[in-house]
């Protein structure tokens, strides 16, 4: 049963990314408008779009 | 080349003066130079994809109204600009986004811009929240960049409100993650000592696993569902327990109890089931919560129409200034085509104004000195000053909004109903469990608690409380994304009792705009020739009748000198003859007085008669509603003549003309007396008192502001095929109601009956409870299925 002591530590932390990416993603308005969002999938558009240091913070 | 005669961009019909431009190597055509730039632009910055992705056509690009310097001033700064670590920051409301498309479009045109940093375009609430460099761009850029694509941006009057709005649906999203996240692993953990079925688990782990799932329910209990401890708490107050109080400590009974057993090294734990309710309970708030949400954010967005600016009389000379800080006293001026800012005195001699906003009358009313003019109402050709007497929330306009966010606070019946119902049934169960409790003290003190709590879980009327706002919600987002909007909640439940339809005539059974019917023509004028004078005379002095005029190849003439005068017409300079398009005491003395005459030095040219023409499926409408064994009524205030005519068309046989809004509530009460259900259908303000009286009401989404705060239900493209569409939803919507309702009495009885008899874990209790819950929300969802 050792083997606990590691997996259950480990679902933990994977726990705790997950719910720091949904306080992340909330508090960065993600889920505001998932309309246009669902629209980007289907452009034509293969150019990464230009990197902006602000996207950073 | 497009097969069809509309505009490439915006989908107008053309006119003779259609724009040829080069689109992608194919000649497309646009009504205007405006739409052409914007196309032409999309598709240089490889937009194009907007064409393909949106479902309905862009907004016709003004080409004059491009200034939008004032918005850079310092009190739009202040007032409506935020200060962010990703520069400043600004909410925007345009009425031009129409589909996602729309908002896909706007993203991708402003990021385009080096100084943007972050643009978030929202169809739904016509929202568009920028954050942007200031050193890099101006205010006054982003909003013509939005202009030029078709958007017209407002600024946002109710921020705060809104920001609290938005803070408040985060927080719930963030509750409703952590729950769903969490409990999924408290569950796993549950589940090991579940599947230990034959106690083979050494002590020390299985207190292992105990004290990590209280580690992870307490979230869970107290973060996620302090939304019902709050409720539970605050109908305790108010000595009136009600569902709240039976899930709130159905959850904390659940915890506290599986605490206490951890403590103990007792048998059974029940943090899994305490960490289920929460999750379930709230996905069930949370998706009431934003249908509500998308069908209030479409009324919110009627806040944009105050103006900005009000141009403030100092010392003789004009200056801007912002319209909060206009005081009462204040002399203000007025410049043709521009929102009154202020309630206010008229002390110009005498001007015409667009009222269409607060009363529904798309005609020019004219204003003589002394007389009242309305903050939100549009100026007509002829610049005045006015003497501000009401300002800012005193005004009529936002005395109107606030009624209408009073309104939309107000409880939903059903819920009202719902909630009687869970209060009894709360108390109930309490008895029954302390009985329980009591019962199997004696038979065998061991089980008495697992078995209490199996009956507060199984009791917990999760599925009865869902079962109608799981319907009703399901039915207004099904609306809302037909393009129907119901902002009472209870109308839709009353649609079922209704027996009389009443319409009004004027923009509700006919279009509401003038269209031309005939032309007659005297001393040798060409008809072409007098549409031409008309139409140059109206279009000249910015008069909204010009359309009515409009035909293919129409040339403009240009004349010398145009003048309008209040009530009364249209003069007008051509060299040395002078022309005159009006009423009859106007343009020709001693004519019959009806329709629009025009006359040259005295000679008449031509006569007009405009008529309204009726919705071309007004008749269906009227079919169909016949069909339901429902009568319909019309009333209108138009002339007997017009009346006539339209119900004779629709083959109406109750039709009243020429009634006041008292007459109207006079015929409507007499119905009710009768013992009659009422549903009106309007959309002027000589509706509204109509509207609040009947007891359902329907508002067109094209008619005035104070029609539509009185109505139930909007119909946003004010197509009346749609009134047919809602009595069926409304209807299938009250079978689900009955159905879940029924399921979930059932489940409840069963489960209880079940939980009594000791039989049943407390965890297993909560599993049908939520396969119960799960159950009557999915079965609203078939709502959907109703097609107009």
């Amino acid at each position: 049963m050792n083997v606990l002591l590691f997996l259950i530590p480990i679902s933990i932390v994977l726990l705790l990314i997950g719910i720091a990416a949904f306080f992340w993603a909330v508090r960065r308005d993600q889920f505001d408008n998932l309309d246009a969002a669902a629209l980007d999938i289907l452009t034509d558009d293969s150019r990464p779009e230009p990197d902006k240091k602000s996207d950073a913070g | 080349m497009t097969g069809t005669a509309t505009c490439f961009h915006c989908g107008e019909t053309l006119d003779g003066k259609a724009v040829n431009a080069e689109i992608d190597g194919a000649r497309q055509v646009f009504c205007c130079h405006g739409c052409a730039g914007a196309a032409q632009w999309i598709l240089s910055q490889g937009l194009a994809d907007y064409y393909r992705l949106r479902s309905e056509h862009g907004g016709r690009v003004d080409e004059q109204a491009m200034d939008y310097s004032a918005w850079d001033r310092d009190e739009v700064r202040n007032s409506h600009c935020r200060s962010t670590p990703q520069g400043m920051e600004v909410v925007l409301l345009t009425d031009g986004m129409h589909c996602a498309a729309c908002s896909w479009l706007i993203q991708k045109a402003l990021q385009k811009d080096p100084g943007v940093r972050q643009v978030n375009a929202n169809a739904i609430t016509g929202r568009i929240e920028i954050r942007w460099d200031p050193a890099q761009n101006r205010l006054s850029g982003l909003c013509k960049q939005l202009a030029r694509l078709g958007y017209k941006p407002y600024l946002s009057m109710n921020e705060d409100y809104q920001r609290e709005k938005r803070r408040e649906r985060n927080r719930l999203l963030l509750k409703l993650g952590i729950a769903a996240l969490v409990t999924t692993q408290t569950m796993m953990f549950s589940e090991a000592l579940y599947l230990d079925t034959r106690q083979e688990m050494p002590l020390a782990t299985r207190d292992f696993f105990r004290w990590l799932t209280f580690l992870l329910c307490s979230p869970v209990v107290f973060y996620s569902g302090s939304e019902f401890i709050r409720g539970m708490l605050r109908e305790l107050k108010h000595r009136q327990p009600g569902m709240d109080t039976l899930a709130a400590s159905s959850i904390l009974l659940a915890y506290f109890a599986s605490l206490y057993q951890t403590v103990i090294g007792g048998e059974h734990i029940w943090f899994d089931a305490a960490a289920m309710f929460v999750l379930f309970l709230l996905s069930a708030r949370v998706l009431e919560r934003f249908a509500r949400n998308t069908a209030r954010a479409k009324v919110d967005l009627l806040a944009k129409a105050q103006p900005q600016f009000a141009w403030r009389m100092q010392d003789g000379r004009r200056e801007q200034c912002p319209i909060s800080q206009v005081e009462a006293g204040d002399i203000l001026f007025l410049a043709p085509g521009e929102s009154v800012p202020a309630d206010g005195v008229l002390l110009s001699e005498a001007l015409e104004v667009d009222e269409s906003l607060l009363t529904g009358e798309a005609a020019l009313q004219t204003r003589r000195r002394g007389e009242t003019l309305f903050a939100g109402s549009t100026l007509g050709p002829i610049a005045g000053e006015l003497q501000a007497s009401r300002t800012g929330g005193d005004t009529q306009l936002s005395q109107i909004l606030r009624l209408v966010q009073k309104a939309q606070n107000a409880k939903p019946a059903e819920n009202l109903w719902a909630e009687r119902l869970a209060s009894r049934f709360v108390i109930i169960m309490f008895t029954v469990t302390v009985l329980a409790y009591a019962f199997w003290w004696q038979v065998d003190p061991d089980k008495a608690f697992p078995v209490a709590l199996a009956v507060l879980v199984a009791a917990c009327p999760c599925a009865l409380s869902l079962a109608v706002p799981a319907a009703v919600s399901s039915a207004f987002d099904a609306l809302a994304r037909a393009g129907v909007l119901v902002l009472s909640p209870d109308a839709l439940t009353k649609l079922k009792d209704i027996d009389h339809v009443v319409f009004d005539k004027t923009g509700t059974l006919t279009t509401g705009q003038a269209h031309l019917k005939d032309v007659q023509t005297f001393n040798g004028c060409s008809e072409s020739e007098a549409l031409q004078l008309a139409y140059s005379m109206e279009l000249g002095s910015k008069h909204p009748l010009a359309h009515a005029f409009k035909a293919d190849g129409l040339a403009q003439t240009v004349f010398d000198a145009l003048s309008v005068a209040p009530g009364h017409g249209i003069q007008a300079r051509l060299g040395d003859a002078e022309y005159r398009l009006g009423k009859t005491g106007f343009a020709a003395p001693g004519q019959p007085d009806a329709g629009i005459w025009l006359s040259r030095e005295q000679r008449l040219l031509a006569h007009f008669t405009l008529e309204d023409p009726i919705k071309p499926d007004a008749a269906a409408a009227i079919e169909h509603l016949r069909g339901q064994s429902l009568h319909c009524h019309l009333l209108s205030g138009d002339s007997l003549a017009h009346v006539q005519d339209v119900a004779g068309t629709l083959g109406l046989g109750s039709y009243r003309a020429r009634v006041d809004p008292e007459g109207k509530m006079q015929y409507l009460k007499a119905l009710q007396q009768a013992g009659g259900k009422v549903l009106m259908i309007g959309d002027g303000i000589n509706d509204a008192p109509v509207l609040a009286q009947a007891d359902v009401s329907m508002a067109m989404g094209s008619g005035a502001y104070v029609a539509q705060s009185n109505a139930d239900i909007l119909l946003m493209n004010s197509k009346l095929s749609q009134i047919g569409h809602v009595l069926s939803v409304a209807a299938h919507m009250r079978h689900l109601m009955r159905q879940n309702l029924r399921w979930a009495i059932a489940y409840n009885v069963i489960a209880v009956g079940v939980a009594l008899s000791g039989l049943i874990h407390p965890g297993y209790a909560s599993l049908g409870m939520a396969g119960s819950s799960l159950l009557v929300t999915l079965n609203a969802l078939r709502i959907y299925r109703i097609t107009p």
